[in-house]
């Protein structure tokens, strides 16, 4: 297995963490709200997994125990934005802190307990396939997982009446009113579900990739999350294309590293942000007129 | 108001609308009324934060009120700690401040952990080569521009991807954090790496010459009382400065500042290199005043509590640094936590947080009370 393969295959087990919070980023930021805390929300899923996976000795179950620390503080955000009208970034923020407090407290705990992480399944047939094979199908069960979403996510925002209601609530949440909908709710529900969708992207870190739990592991990926949505104009195809880029930078590195080429770690380290700017920098100018009105008015409203 | 073309259409509508902002109201009864409710409303939620925050103390196994006696001797109730306090507020309420400018165009600094970083970075650098050779106010005033350039640069360059490409500032302050940290880490753990140090990777320290003194006897130094000069200015500036004014007609409404024939791009950059600069200079204050030397973590997550600290003080100069004041004694009382009751010190983490809830949290009431 040469340096390249093994960056992709990286690229794919680590981007997946970075895929699973952006899908999620991206519903509800469809719905109009923007959410910092997602950087929190994973936090919180990365240790709700890895203390169900050490109570139970599940790794499945712990996904669940995922789902629902991500939701809770996404439900947090989305009710102080959407229903106390509080400002998006400033509330995302505080939730993240909220979050970052909340697991180092009660994350202690969990600090020296080991668990059996997610099996690798092979798909038969198809990880045999010579390189595809194991870069896309010799993973942990979120990495399908996220296959599906992806693929459920387009086809529900194209084609069914849930994707208009969402995508009609981040445009013209009056209409969405009038029309006899409750856009505060559908933000509410979609913040959440998204919110979930980061906590399982922390599970794949705690419970799968990593298979550990420390203070701040996700340092920084769910920022980066959100940073993919921007980059991906709001597309779950380009999101996954985002995800995997970022998620071979960030392996990349730790292959660079594993066969001693003399780079120094940190500078490795900042590769991932770096390149997310950069991302940034080069799609922007395009991209913001795709944007969401309601999430560009959110946004621009300072009062 | 000058700086509006005397040829604009009359059709446009009066200064406090496009602004709108906080007007300010003739005294009135009802405004007394209201404008109290207000503030009995926010003390509540306070009151709700601290008990949510006894809530999670209890669910860890510690008496909530053994724990707030605990925070209040380990920070208010000696002299030591509270001089701690102080010290600490500075990097804090120059940080907060780096967040108040931009807010006031609309802006939304979540870098001032990477500014302050920045800023002891450069300081250390010039701090270093020429600490130990040049009187003690020179290489002050060296290390205070170096660090004050660095901060700005940092924030400028968010400052310019949100004007040139319109990239969220929000996002990019953020990410920028992460690579400021970064470029401190590769820099202690290799070229200034302290040869003489065993244990923990640091940079050589400050000369003594270098370092900020102590006033008065006390642990206080030349810091504070520049901290609070700064914040004198910074209100000044955004409150009474024909700058600060037009800052403010960009933040309240770009339509009615483009009409004016305002510069909104190189404004809204100002703001940014005005406020990284403040927390850039916070970073060497830190670092000149307190640590002497770079090492891993010396911002203490202190730029984003200091994030926290504009907000609640909703961007208001003076409030921010009496914010300020407030999270570095509740940061600081987490070591009272961690000792007395062996939880994790990130605990305080979750107070400012809840504390910070509680103004968003009534922003809807605000919101309508405005109207």
């Amino acid at each position: 297995m040469n340096g390249i393969e093994q960056s992709l295959i990286g690229g794919v087990e680590g981007g997946t963490a970075i895929l699973l919070p952006s899908l999620g980023e991206l519903i509800g930021e469809l719905s109009g709200v923007i959410n910092l805390g997602t950087e929190g929300c994973m936090l919180a899923g990365a240790l709700g997994a890895y203390a169900v996976a050490v109570t139970t000795g599940s790794a499945l179950l712990g996904i669940l125990g995922g789902i629902a620390a991500g939701a809770f503080f996404g439900l947090i955000h989305s009710y102080l934005s959407v229903y106390r009208k509080a400002d998006q970034l400033a509330s995302g923020l505080v939730v993240w802190f909220l979050a970052l407090g909340l697991t180092s407290v009660f994350g202690t705990g969990y600090v020296n307990d080991s668990i059996t992480p997610l099996t690798i399944i092979s798909i038969p047939g198809l990880s045999k396939i010579p390189w595809i094979g194991p870069i896309l199908f010799k993973h942990d069960i979120l990495v399908y997982l996220s296959y599906a979403l992806v693929v459920a996510l387009v086809v529900i925002l194209k084609k069914t009446r849930l994707g208009l209601l969402l995508r009609a609530t981040g445009e013209r949440p009056e209409v969405v009113g009038v029309a006899g909908n409750r856009p505060a709710l559908v933000q509410l529900i979609a913040v959440t579900l998204g919110a979930g969708l980061a906590g399982i992207g922390g599970a794949q870190l705690s419970v799968g990739y990593v298979g550990n739990w420390f203070n701040d592991m996700t340092s920084g990926y769910g920022f980066i999350a959100v940073a993919v949505v921007l980059f991906a104009s709001w597309k779950p195809a380009r999101v996954m294309v985002g995800a995997y880029l970022f998620g071979v930078v960030l392996a990349a590195s730790s292959v660079l590293q594993a066969h001693g080429i003399a780079v120094n770690q940190y500078l490795l380290d900042s590769l991932p942000y770096l390149a997310t700017l950069i991302a940034l920098i080069a799609v922007s100018k395009k991209g913001g007129s795709n944007a969401p009105e309601a999430l560009t008015r959110a946004l621009t409203d300072t009062t | 108001m000058s700086i509006f073309s005397p040829l604009a259409p009359k059709q446009d509508p009066p200064l406090d609308d496009l602004v709108n902002h906080e007007v300010e109201k003739k005294f009135s009864w009802s405004n007394l009324y209201r404008s109290s409710n207000m503030t009995f409303l926010l003390i509540l939620t306070y009151i709700g934060s601290f008990f949510l925050f006894g809530l999670v103390a209890l669910a860890r196994g510690a008496n909530p009120f053994g724990v707030f006696g605990a925070m209040l001797q380990s920070s208010v109730l000696n002299v030591g700690s509270i001089e701690q306090v102080i010290l600490r507020a500075v990097p804090i309420s120059l940080a907060a401040l780096a967040v108040a400018v931009p807010a006031r165009a609309g802006l939304v600094n979540v870098g001032g952990e990477g500014q302050l970083i920045m800023g002891a970075v450069a300081a250390t650098g010039i701090g270093v080569a020429i600490g130990a050779s040049v009187p003690g106010p020179i290489a002050w005033v060296a290390m205070a521009v170096a660090g004050a350039i660095a901060g700005a640069i940092w924030a400028g360059i968010s400052g310019v991807l949100r004007t040139k490409m319109g990239a969220n500032e929000a996002v990019t302050t953020l990410l920028m954090n992460f690579v400021a940290n970064d470029v401190m880490l590769y820099l202690i753990y290799q070229p200034w790496r302290d040869k003489f140090s065993s244990g923990q990777p640091q940079s050589q320290p400050l000369a003594q010459s270098a370092q900020l003194p102590a006033l008065f006897g006390s642990q206080l130094n030349l810091g504070v009382v520049i901290a609070l000069v700064l914040a004198v200015v910074t209100w000044y500036l955004i409150r009474k400065s024909h700058w600060g004014f037009a800052l403010r007609v960009v933040g309240g409404n770009q339509e009615a500042a483009r009409r004016a024939g305002l510069p909104i791009n190189k404004l809204l950059i100002s703001s940014m290199l005005v406020g990284g600069s403040l927390a850039g200079l916070g970073g060497m204050l830190n670092l000149a005043g307190l640590e002497y030397q770079l090492v891993p973590g010396i911002t203490a997550s202190f730029g984003y509590v200091a994030f926290l600290a504009s907000w609640l003080g909703r961007h208001d100069p003076i409030k921010v640094v009496v914010a300020s004041l407030v999270f570095s004694a509740i940061a600081l009382s987490g070591n009272g936590i961690q000792l007395g009751f062996g939880l994790d010190g990130s605990i305080v983490d979750v107070l400012l947080a809840l504390i910070v809830m509680a103004p968003l949290f009534l922003s809807k009431t605000r919101k309508a009370a405005a109207k």
